[in-house]
């Protein structure tokens, strides 16, 4: 009984990888569960991007976890499922370099254009020998806050911070600091406790003391849909609508809203469409027509929402993209 | 700073009846750290800002405590607190947001979903011998899955907005003067109704005599199984009472979040002066702990303090709570003993 089930599951392997050993430039995408909301959105980049493959004859596969549980060695396995079944190219990123390097180098010694994307930075790429690497980062996108605040004129800002220590926070606050200074401002970091995080009360309530403390600050950064929520209500009960200015990471319908009723100023993507489409796109041409990109670590994002583009994110939420 | 102050506090007074009323100890706390934060925030901080400001985190934070206080007066734990605030709240911006229904059917709906998961909790604890702080745990866990999952699979996504209309966002979501959550006046009301409930009724007696000692509160005709089931439906429906209240002022709900609330209420509870094993405490207290709390907590950032810094004063305050407890407590019981 086992043997046959074995049997079989080789079979449906072995049918697989010839199924995908068509004639045109066969990618293969390891990325987020395709459920969640913003691998979908990577997910469809690639999907678009594989349209062109599909003109040439190939395909472009994706390859997600089923969960989140054992994410560095489930990732790991599916870059293997990638190279037995033939890819042509692969693309991945690089969450858990411990459990997923060896992987990557498999793909690298076997000879196939390998593409880092959403995680690991330029480094990662270097390290493994990839040919690029597609996405976000983290510091950028607090500097982008930064800048944009700063040249509006409001060159005093604080980064509300709900979770001091955490890396990727630290970053984006980091950054803001630095894109305030860059622009003429300056930048602090609200440090909230840890009996905060995903209070809103408890933020909207620590925002608005501050601003009353600090009546020189006319700028907030907000990590997250959450916190920028709770930032608005504690500008609010300061009585500073209007007078301190806030942008946010990331965006919901709720936040996109505000941009559009004015009470933020602008959110920051970091475009997961663009990673899927760029990363997909740059590997078909490689391996249809052997073409580079060169320009070595490819930024999708910082990308700005505000007034003047809001009501195009609207429109692209609704068709997926965003 | 604190616990030796307290303890001095404690001495000082003991000769005086005072000191044999369970809530002295809060009481005394809350006086030390509120000149603290007085001396060091300044006039903003003494002024109607800065009193609305820590009132809003006391209001929401206390309502939940409340009950929670019950329960551990009753010798329960409530951990699954921490899920059914985004439960309540995700159920009721889903119906009135997603589903576009009326705000009171999606109100309902929130707050009978906190009754619900109050419902298991006190079956799962008077139907087992888990102790309530696992089985709330497990239940917070499964909760905390659930309106991911369900959040996910109809909205997909994490986050569900809604815009109430100006009535309910009156009676639920407004600051009055804009500064004071329209919050401080429902916990204000539950206050009133617990204090009834522990104080005034007979199942306030009940409660402490489960907290005291099960089986005598059983032996005594006490419907303790009742009681409790009870007990752990008032903690859901407040923590869905709250959680409501957060959609219909920052108009959005979270499937995370909601997790501080566990740990904050406890604190509240301890600091105002009930037993960590049941039997004792007041509602005055615990009225007290949550305003200790709540200043604390937004003192530290009108004194210009590091956050980081109301953080050891509330694990401070909360040893020194449970050290003047058992002082008070001893007190009490020679002082009683004295008398017969």
């Amino acid at each position: 009984m086992k043997t046959t089930k074995f049997l079989a599951a080789t079979a449906v392997l072995a049918m697989s990888a010839t199924m995908a050993l068509a004639d045109g430039p066969n990618i293969f995408v390891i990325g987020g569960k395709p459920d969640d909301p913003f691998w979908s959105r990577v997910k469809l980049g690639a999907e678009h991007a594989g349209l062109v493959a599909e003109m040439h004859g190939g395909s472009v596969t994706w390859l997600g976890p089923q969960n989140y549980d054992n994410l560095g060695p489930d990732a790991a396995e599916l870059i293997r499922q990638a190279i037995d079944q033939g890819a042509d190219a692969i693309v991945g990123p690089d969450w858990v370099p411990e459990a997923m390097d060896p992987a990557f180098e498999a793909v690298v010694a076997a000879g196939i254009p390998l593409v880092i994307y959403n995680a690991g930075g330029i480094e990662a790429a270097d390290r493994l020998g990839a040919m690029n690497y597609v996405g976000a980062v983290d510091y950028k996108s607090g500097e982008a806050a930064g800048i944009y605040l700063a040249e509006a004129g409001h060159t005093n800002g604080a980064c509300v911070n709900t979770l001091p220590g955490a890396a990727n926070i630290e970053a984006f606050c980091s950054g803001f600091n630095d894109g305030m200074a860059a622009s003429g401002g300056t930048g602090s970091v609200l440090q909230l406790p840890a009996t905060a995080f995903g209070d809103s009360t408890a933020v909207a309530q620590a925002v608005r003391a501050h601003l009353l403390q600090n009546p020189d600050i006319t700028a907030l950064f907000a990590i997250g849909d959450q916190d920028t929520n709770a930032s608005i209500s504690g500008i609010q009960q300061a009585g500073k609508t209007g007078s301190v200015h806030v942008c946010g990471m990331n965006f919901n319908d709720s936040i996109l809203a505000n941009i559009q009723a004015g009470t933020q100023d602008c959110a920051i993507d970091q475009q997961g469409y663009q990673q899927g489409f760029f990363a997909t796109a740059i590997l078909i041409n490689n391996v249809q027509y052997g073409t580079t990109i060169p320009t070595r670590e490819i930024l999708t994002g910082p990308g700005i929402i505000d007034a003047s583009n809001v009501e195009l994110v609207i429109a692209g939420v609704q068709a997926g993209a965003r | 700073m604190n616990p030796s102050q307290t303890q001095t506090g404690a001495r000082r007074l003991s000769l005086g009846a005072l000191a044999r009323r369970p809530e002295t100890g809060s009481l005394i706390g809350f006086v030390v750290v509120f000149a603290f934060f007085a001396a060091l925030g300044g006039p903003v901080f003494m002024g109607a800002p800065g009193w609305s400001s820590w009132l809003n985190i006391a209001a929401e934070v206390g309502i939940i405590a409340l009950p929670v206080g019950l329960l551990m007066i009753s010798g329960e734990f409530d951990i699954s607190v921490g899920s059914t605030v985004p439960a309540a709240s995700m159920m009721t911006a889903m119906l009135a947001g997603h589903y576009d229904l009326p705000a009171s059917v999606a109100i309902i709906g929130g707050l009978t979903t906190g009754l619900a998961i109050g419902f298991v909790n006190g079956l799962l604890v008077t139907r087992t011998s888990i102790p309530s702080l696992i089985i709330t745990i497990g239940v917070m866990f499964a909760v905390m899955g659930l309106t991911l999952g369900f959040a996910v699979m109809i909205k997909g996504s994490t986050s569900v907005s809604y815009v109430p209309d100006p009535t309910t966002k009156f009676l639920l979501g407004q600051f009055i003067n804009n500064m004071f959550s329209v919050t401080i006046l429902w916990w204000l009301g539950f206050a009133a109704i617990f204090f009834y409930v522990l104080h005034v009724s007979p199942l306030g007696n009940w409660i402490l005599a489960l907290g005291g000692d099960r089986e005598s509160a059983r032996n005594a005709g006490i419907p303790i199984d009742k009681v409790t089931i009870g007990l752990f439906m008032a903690s859901g429906f407040c923590a869905a009472f709250v959680g409501v209240a957060q959609v219909m002022t920052y108009q959005q709900a979270q499937v995370a979040g909601g997790q501080a609330f566990i740990f904050n209420s406890i604190m509240c509870v301890v600091i105002g002066g009930v037993l960590l094993t049941g039997g004792a405490g007041s509602i005055l207290g615990i009225l007290l702990g949550t305003m200790t709390f709540a200043v604390v907590n937004q003192g530290v950032f009108f004194a210009a303090l590091d956050p980081n810094v109301g953080s050891i004063i509330v694990g401070a305050l909360l040893l020194a709570a449970v050290l003047s407890n058992d002082t008070f407590r001893a007190l009490a019981m020679s002082a009683a003993a004295k008398k017969t």
